[in-house]
């Protein structure tokens, strides 16, 4: 094997570069296609999404999780300048954390395209384009480690899904695009003014005019920032408002109901598998590590919040009739229990919030895309249209239970890993948190079990569902990877875990010098 | 002094390729007049004339005609600038005025002598050559304005843009009046010169007259509270005509009121200037991005949203310093390629120039007209300032310096206009690929040239969005000719 500091070229781009743009090269390629040659599009965006999950996985291989801190950049670092006059440079990186998530998507894409091919979809050829420039945009978020081309991507990502939502959504389609997309441009573009003041303040501090977070967080941990409280605090609140409507954390989680049940089921996936990840992702790589001392003093804000989003999302979820309503909210619960798991501040509980940001990223996504089957069939996600179709779809049905009790968090499965691992954290840091947060937890089960049991079990009481076909070949294809993963992640999930630990324990360490000025 | 007719070869260079430009439109006109067979060679002719006169503008830095002209970095810039904006004209709208058979020689010729009198415009360091240029370049657009003189929009804009126009000019004389009653010239580098020496610039007389010289030029900028004829001209113009309007002639009346401010505010902007810059600044983004809002006219909806767009420029204008120069120059650039293609789409995909261009019109286009639908949406998000177009990349210039310089409220004000903006942009939109069409509305086909012109403002928009360096260098060397 090569020695992992050896830079790693193909057709002479760095591995991170060829990652993050090949799918947007499918993209082009899908452009020179007719609309009509269905098997090429097919082709193509198997080709693309394939290569990249394989990509990606190379690089997974390639990675040493052993160096710990920003060194752990370093291996596959790729350092040019893109705008040098400002110090905006083209600098990708990866670290356990980015690299655990950049997996997820480009697996969760793959999956996603490969269970459009056995959905009836109309315009395939831009569906497909749209994913793959999202893919990049998705990509090129998690491993950029310059503000400004972070910021590039995270914009990258609206366009696509500001599509994929408006062309291929539901009757109140246009509605929910527009509320997704201005709800996010208004964090983002508050996030763009905080890191041009936090480069121009660097500048004056420091003498450096860059953007690159492998300098301005040990600037921001030395002090040699030099913020004010007051300045720390505002471009604290502008990172992590971003970041947080994009989680959703309640109260700015209004946009993602709505959203959700009118996007495509691909879409949905795309955007509970890996879209709201970023928003914790940004929490960890920006809003904590460069502002910690203001973190630190608004913990117990976003903690409360958070612990209303949990119990908040559960109970609202619980009232739901619309299937795809119903999981959208689980997800506001799922994820707020992610942020208080960020915020509790100690190894266990981060290690259980990146663990829970890729189990609701599997177990969520097969929840939409099990729904979307049923869907796609009978074209309503009413519970009350659906009862005893397990005998009709006893696959459907077999897988639906396997992610909902991994969304449960049963024991044996995913999501147990992760909730419990949050849950121990949060009770080293505040007890009553945890025995709060509990109770959501509950909540979520009682919610999940009556879903499965109004809609498989019970008697046929729709004649209609009698003819319900089973899930079929393509659609399977697209599931089983993330069906197989959550259990396999479930019994043994100490490989993430230790991709992971040094990452984690950089943050938590950054954290923990609350450099209070 | 040397004798007041003795010409050099030099001089005659340093307006050489306004000069051609004049001389093309003259043969334009003329062989329209008696060689009408001829008329669709003129596009070409035009687009030669233009390539010609891009040559002609490798002229060497200094100043020509005893001074009364001075060039640099910068009005080459500015000439770049000003015959790209004809060129696509030209090529995008020759189409759009064939379908009327109103494609005669004078409309490209009228654009040429406007070309001229901006690029003159900004090489005149006597204000009154500035002046000479304006109206050369306002007059030349007052006729564009009427150019259907059947239609009653076309007559109201063209009214209306001459009558304002008019009074505009008006203060631009009187205030050139009154500096010169002041400082005894009408040179920049002269007053700049007495300037230094003497008392400095708290004198009333020489403040008014700074404040008349800029209401002229925010007129032509179109900022509030100046704005008021833009979106009646904007919606009886033909469509190439606003495309040029709309970005060249706003471009280098705000190159001159940077030099205008540099030499009467040597020291940088004190009290009045920046509060009074600033205030048009947020006026204007407000005013443009809440009102663009509630149109239902596409070009009517362009006017309010240029006047926003203009709004940025003014924070940059506001911040007044080497960064913000180079932000402004780069913002002009970007937003000239974006709005061009803006207009040039939205003419291709309306019923004709005679008509309104409601957005409702172009519901369902993304299907029936991928191409032209897809440079408007391209325009759109440039104009919104998403990455990676290069819409993204003057903002990111303009709002950055502005937060080196402490102005963080006209940044917060900035964003904010963006955002209200993104929804009557991302409006159009939708209604391009997620609509479906409410009536049958005749789009032709493209022909080569504007084929080549979406073409050239689609790469323009994206690769200079994601590699602005090109673009910065040439905008960081004209920013650094400015004398201050």
């Amino acid at each position: 094997m090569l020695d992992s500091s050896t830079p790693i070229q193909w057709l002479g781009a760095d591995i991170l570069t060829t990652l993050v743009f090949l799918p947007s090269l499918g993209a082009l390629l899908l452009l020179l296609l007719p609309n009509g040659a269905k098997n090429a599009i097919r082709a193509v965006a198997l080709l693309a999404s394939g290569a990249t999950f394989a990509l990606s996985v190379l690089v997974l291989q390639r990675f040493n999780p052993a160096i710990a801190g920003l060194e752990a950049f370093r291996p596959l670092l790729v350092d040019r300048p893109w705008i040098p006059r400002f110090g905006i440079r083209y600098l990708l990186g990866v670290d356990g954390l980015s690299l655990i998530l950049v997996v997820l998507t480009t697996l969760l894409t793959l999956c996603v395209l490969v269970f459009s091919f056995g959905q009836t979809i109309p315009k395939l050829r831009g569906y497909v384009a749209a994913f793959l420039v999202l893919e990049t945009g998705m990509i090129g978020s998690l491993v950029a480690l310059d503000a400004v081309l972070f910021y590039v991507f995270w914009e990258v990502m609206l366009v696509p899904m500001y599509f994929i939502i408006g062309i291929w959504g539901g009757k109140r389609r246009i509605y929910a695009t527009m509320k997704f997309v201005l709800f996010t441009l208004a964090g983002s573009l508050l996030m763009f003014v905080a890191i041009l003041f936090a480069s121009g303040v660097h500048a004056k501090a420091t003498g450096i005019l860059t953007f690159s977070l492998l300098e301005w967080i040990p600037a921001a941990s030395s002090g040699a920032w030099s913020l004010t409280a007051s300045e720390q605090a505002l471009l604290f609140w502008a990172f992590a408002l971003a970041f947080l409507v994009k989680v959703p954390l309640w109260p700015l989680h209004t946009w993602l109901p709505d959203a959700h049940v009118e996007a495509p089921t691909g879409g949905s996936i795309i955007l509970a598998g890996v879209l709201l990840k970023l928003g914790t992702y940004g929490l960890l790589r920006f809003a904590i590590p460069l502002f910690p001392g203001a973190a630190a003093r608004y913990t117990p804000l976003i903690a409360v919040l958070a612990l209303i989003g949990v119990v908040y999302g559960a109970w609202v979820a619980a009232a739901q009739k619309d299937m795809k309503k119903l999981v959208a909210y689980s997800s506001v619960s799922h994820l707020a229990l992610v942020v208080l798991g960020i915020f509790a501040g100690n190894v266990t509980a981060v290690s259980g919030a990146v663990m829970q940001m890729v189990g609701h990223g599997l177990t969520t996504g097969l929840l939409f895309l099990l729904v979307g089957v049923l869907y796609e069939r009978r074209h309503t996600r009413e519970m009350a249209d659906y009862g005893g179709v397990a005998s009709q779809v006893p696959v459907t049905t077999t897988l639906f239970v396997i992610a909902m009790l991994g969304s449960v968090g049963l024991p044996g499965l995913n999501g147990f890993v992760g909730e419990f691992l949050i849950l121990a954290g949060v009770f080293k840091a505040n007890v009553w948190w945890a025995a709060f947060a509990a109770t959501g937890l509950i909540l979520g089960a009682i919610y999940l079990l009556t879903l499965t049991q109004k809609v498989f079990w019970g008697p046929n009481r729709v004649e209609a569902n009698l003819g319900l076909t089973d899930i079929n070949g393509w659609e399977l294809a697209g599931a089983l990877p993330m069906i197989v993963l959550v259990v396999v992640l479930g019994v043994w999930p100490q490989p993430v875990l230790d991709l992971v630990r040094n990452s984690v324990e950089t943050v938590v360490q950054i954290a923990s010098v609350r450099m209070v000025p | 002094m040397p004798g007041f007719l003795h010409v050099t070869a030099a001089d005659v260079s340093a307006v050489g390729p306004e000069a051609f430009l004049c001389v093309v439109g003259i043969a334009l006109v003329l062989l329209d007049a008696f060689a009408k067979s001829l008329r669709p060679s003129f596009p070409y002719l035009t687009l030669g004339g233009i390539a010609v006169a891009n040559f002609l503008g490798g002229y060497p830095s200094g100043s020509a005609f005893a001074g009364a002209i001075e060039t640099s970095e910068l009005t080459r810039f500015v000439d770049l600038l000003a015959l790209a904006a004809v060129a696509l004209a030209t090529l995008g709208g020759g189409a759009l005025l064939a379908r009327d058979r109103r494609n005669q020689g004078e409309s490209y010729a009228l654009l040429l002598w406007s070309a001229a009198g901006l690029m003159l415009m900004v090489k005149g360091d006597d204000l009154l050559v500035v002046f000479i240029g304006l109206e050369l370049m306002s007059i030349a657009l007052y006729v564009l304005a009427a150019w259907y003189r059947e239609v009653a929009e076309a007559t109201e804009a063209a009214m209306k843009y001459f009558l304002m126009g008019a009074l505009a000019s008006t203060f631009l004389l009187l205030g050139v009046a009154l500096v010169y009653g002041r400082l005894g010239s009408t040179r920049l580098t002269a007053l700049k010169g007495a300037l230094a020496s003497g008392e400095g610039f708290s004198d009333p007389m020489l403040q008014v007259g700074l404040l008349a010289i800029l209401a002229a030029l925010a007129f032509k900028i179109a900022l509030v509270p100046f704005h008021s004829w833009a979106p009646d001209v904007y919606q009886g113009m033909t469509t190439p005509a606003v495309a040029f309007l709309s970005t060249a002639p706003k471009a280098a009346a705000v190159v001159v009121a940077v030099k205008v401010l540099g030499t009467l505010a040597p020291s940088g902007l004190g009290e009045p200037w920046r509060p009074l810059l600033s205030l048009l600044a947020v006026l204007s983004i407000l005013f443009g991005n809440v009102v663009a809002l509630a149109q239902r006219d596409l070009k009517r909806m362009l006017a309010y949203s240029g006047i926003a767009q203009m709004g940025y420029v003014a924070i940059g204008l506001a911040t007044f310093d080497g960064a913000a120069f180079e932000g402004i120059l780069v913002f002009l650039a970007g937003y000239l390629a974006t709005n061009v293609a803006a207009f040039l789409a939205v003419g291709a995909l309306s019923n004709g120039e005679k008509e309104a261009h409601p957005l409702a019109d172009v519901a369902g286009m993304g299907r029936r007209r991928p191409f032209a639908a897809s440079v408007l949406t391209l325009a759109m998000l440039s104009l919104t300032g998403l990455p990676p177009t290069v819409g993204f990349i003057g903002k990111l210039l303009v709002f950055r310096a502005a937060i080196d310089a402490g102005l963080m409220t006209l940044a917060l004000v900035g964003i904010f206009g963006s955002l209200v903006s993104a929804g009557y942009y991302l409006r159009v939109v939708y209604t391009l690929w997620m609509k479906e069409p409410s009536r049958e509305v005749a789009a032709p086909e493209e022909d080569v040239l504007s084929g080549a012109a979406y073409i050239l403002v689609s790469v323009a928009m994206l690769y200079l969005g994601v590699f602005p360096r090109l673009l910065l260098d040439l905008a960081r060397a004209a920013a650094r000719s400015l004398p201050y």
